[in-house]
């Protein structure tokens, strides 16, 4: 037998029992649409998780701690030369931090009250730090050379006074942000060690070179925002003076962090591996956003479970069908037996009645599938537009159906189509065909 | 020269602890071209010999030869192969598949056979014609009375040209001058196509159409007589 004729053969039964095909048809469309929307739910949480990420943070950079309690400790210039030798690092950089409490870096009577970091100056533009006036360093820079963070002029305190003395950056009615006390670009900075209360010899003063001003950008680390970048010699040395000048017992050999910047992200979780073995511990949004995306899993999982179920109960639905329609048609088939047709042929015709019932479950519901997704986005749009939706907004959509899930369910439903016609199809080609046509 | 030729048919069903002997050691042949007609009671063995001769059953003991060939021990799958070439059917409920229309119910074994639709439909086409349904083709047998049904039946029988055609009481469900009808055409057709034709029935009627009647009680053939008379043999001549 042609298998063209198996095919028109099955689809004339199909549409000789209109409803209960369409019945059947349409627990198939319902499981379909149950997956595709559970599932696309899933990817767009996905999505808009990886949006989040990437709005944290470079998905290419590492940070390097200390091990042992304290964070610090082990982080020296053997570490970092260690960490040099790791092959696919774009930029490594040190971080020596440095506060108000240590040095003072003052414009007339206003002293900075933010953090100092000092850092390999020449490496910020590799990680990704860009200027918002003046320039980034190149390889030639001094000591006194420094970078000043987006919002570091609201961070000067009016000294002489002992209240209200800081410009907060709030914008007025007319959504203007005050003047700060101090302007970046054009106003002289000097830099000193802190002394001990009483000391009574004079602040050596240091004149910084401004060279310019980041831009905003919470994404990096150290961000920079009310902050100060220097070069980490320089820190290291300022920490050394402040700790002689102050008698402080404790080495400034340690920095606070290290952090690399790698090639791409494929090679960060080996990397991480490497800096572990090293015995350092590390943190990368690499390895955050993998616990993340295992949590979304169990999520997806979970949500493709409910839908399996109901494409589970489709599932037999389409065999209750199909037993069905073998007790109705036991004397057809007897009869076709009886005129030659072959066992396999009967087989085939029913796995393919089956078959395509999956199938066109499967076509249904991915149109319907379309149809939910593009309401629940609009809703979503709806909701975040009036400030509600939560993360799930964040993207966009909440619902993303990918063009490999179209087909995948399409064949999904089919093949769960042709497997739920297995058992009937197997008993019909059992029928003899001398009981089936002694039946009336 | 015979077309099928059974030797020592035995057929024993166990039901339970009992034992019926439905055919016992029953031998008889069918030449080429013989319209011959088994006649019985219910209950006289009629259908399991029939069934036999078709291989939808098998004997307990004897032989069944068609063709020359010794068909007794085939397997299912080979026995359909066989009746695709070279047994017909005609049923008593007619048994014509309801999604079909009459012109496809009649294409039908031969696409079993694998032969393109395009054949087979010009081959079913002629079929129809030759049972006066020219007219009646694309409908389906919803649509059609029974006498109309049993035509297409007939037709779907001869389509395929087999070298023995079972006709299980086939005017069964039809009145009298229906049935005459039909059985007439059923006639004619074997006569003209040169087909043999082994009729199963209960009804004397029937049985003045065949050139041979062969009675059948209680599992065993009581008698075998030509019929010089046969009704029917007036149109062909």
């Amino acid at each position: 037998m042609k298998f063209r004729d198996m095919i028109s053969m099955s689809f004339a039964n199909l549409f000789h029992r209109r409803v209960r095909t369409v019945l059947t048809v349409m627990g198939v469309v319902i499981g379909t649409c149950a997956i595709i929307v559970m599932l696309s739910l899933g990817f767009g949480m996905r999505q808009s998780m990886e949006d989040l990420m990437k709005s944290m943070g470079d998905l290419t950079v590492i940070t390097v701690y200390g091990s042992g309690s304290d964070s610090s400790e082990g982080l020296d210039d053997s570490a970092l030369k260690d960490l040099r030798k790791l092959p696919e690092a774009a930029a490594i950089t040190p971080v020596y931090f440095l506060d108000s409490s240590c040095v003072a870096v003052n414009c007339r009577k206003y002293q900075f009250q933010g953090m100092i970091y000092g850092v390999a100056m020449d490496t910020l533009e590799k990680f990704g730090y860009e200027a918002e006036t003046g320039s980034l360093p190149e390889s030639d820079f001094k000591n006194t050379d420094i970078l000043f963070g987006s919002q570091s002029a609201y961070s000067f305190c009016d000294t002489s006074r002992k209240s209200n003395n800081y410009v907060e950056p709030i914008p007025n009615k007319n959504g203007e942000l005050p003047k700060p006390f101090v302007d970046l670009t054009k106003n002289r900075f000097t830099l000193s060690v802190n002394l001990p209360e009483d000391s009574t010899a004079r602040n050596k003063e240091e004149k910084l070179r401004v060279l310019g001003t980041l831009k905003e950008d919470f994404s990096r680390n150290p961000s920079p925002s009310s902050c100060i970048f220097m070069d980490y010699a320089y820190a290291k040395e300022l920490r050394e003076k402040y700790n002689k000048l102050n008698k402080v017992k404790g080495s400034s050999d340690f920095y606070d962090q290290i952090i690399l910047k790698m090639n791409s992200i494929d090679v960060v979780p080996e990397a991480v591996q490497k800096i572990t073995d090293l015995g350092y511990q590390s943190y990368s949004m690499e390895s955050q956003r993998n616990e993340v995306e295992k949590q979304l899993r169990t999520v997806q999982l979970i949500l493709g479970g409910l839908g399996a179920i109901s494409l589970l109960v489709a599932a037999l639905g389409i065999t209750n069908t199909m037993v069905m329609s073998i007790y109705e048609r036991t004397r057809e088939i007897g009869i076709i037996k009886v005129l030659g047709c072959v066992v396999w042929n009967i087989r085939a015709m029913f796995l393919m009645e089956a078959g395509a019932i999956g199938f066109l479950g499967g076509a249904a519901g991915i149109g319907i599938s379309y149809g939910i997704s593009a309401f629940l986005n609009s809703l979503a749009a709806q909701m975040s537009a009036s400030g509600g939706g939560g993360i799930f907004a964040m993207g966009g959509k909440i619902s993303i159906i990918p063009i490999w899930l179209i087909f995948g369910s399409i064949a999904f439903s089919t093949l769960i189509g042709i497997i739920s016609g297995i058992l009937p199809a197997n008993r019909a080609m059992k029928i003899s065909a001398l009981t089936a046509i002694k039946q009336e | 020269m015979n077309i099928i030729s059974i030797r020592d048919i035995r057929k024993v069903y166990h039901i339970g602890t009992e034992k019926v002997v439905a055919l016992g050691r029953i031998s008889l042949s069918v030449a080429q071209g013989e319209i011959c007609c088994i006649l019985g009671t219910s209950g006289s063995g009629k259908s399991t010999l029939l069934n036999i001769m078709a291989g939808l059953e098998r004997p307990s003991r004897g032989n069944v030869v068609i063709g020359g060939t010794d068909v007794t021990r085939y397997n299912e799958k080979q026995w359909a192969l066989f009746r695709q070439k070279n047994i017909g059917f005609i049923f008593q409920s007619y048994d014509l598949l309801p999604t079909m229309t009459a012109l496809e119910n009649v294409a039908m074994p031969l696409a079993f056979r694998g032969m393109d639709k395009e054949i087979r439909t010009r081959k079913a086409v002629k079929m129809l014609r030759a049972v006066r349904l020219g007219n009646r083709m694309l409908h389906r047998p919803t649509q059609m009375s029974g006498g109309q049904q049993q035509r297409v039946g007939i037709a779907r029988a001869f389509v395929a040209r087999p070298r023995l055609i079972f006709a299980d009481e086939p005017t069964g469900n039809l009145d009298s001058k229906t049935g005459r009808e039909v059985m007439e055409l059923m006639v004619s057709m074997a006569r003209k196509y040169r087909e043999t034709l082994i009729i199963v029935t209960h009804d004397p009627e029937i049985a003045k159409y065949a050139g041979r009647v062969i009675k059948i009680h209680d599992g065993s053939k009581i008698s075998d007589e030509r019929n010089t008379e046969a009704m029917g043999t007036k149109e062909e001549s």
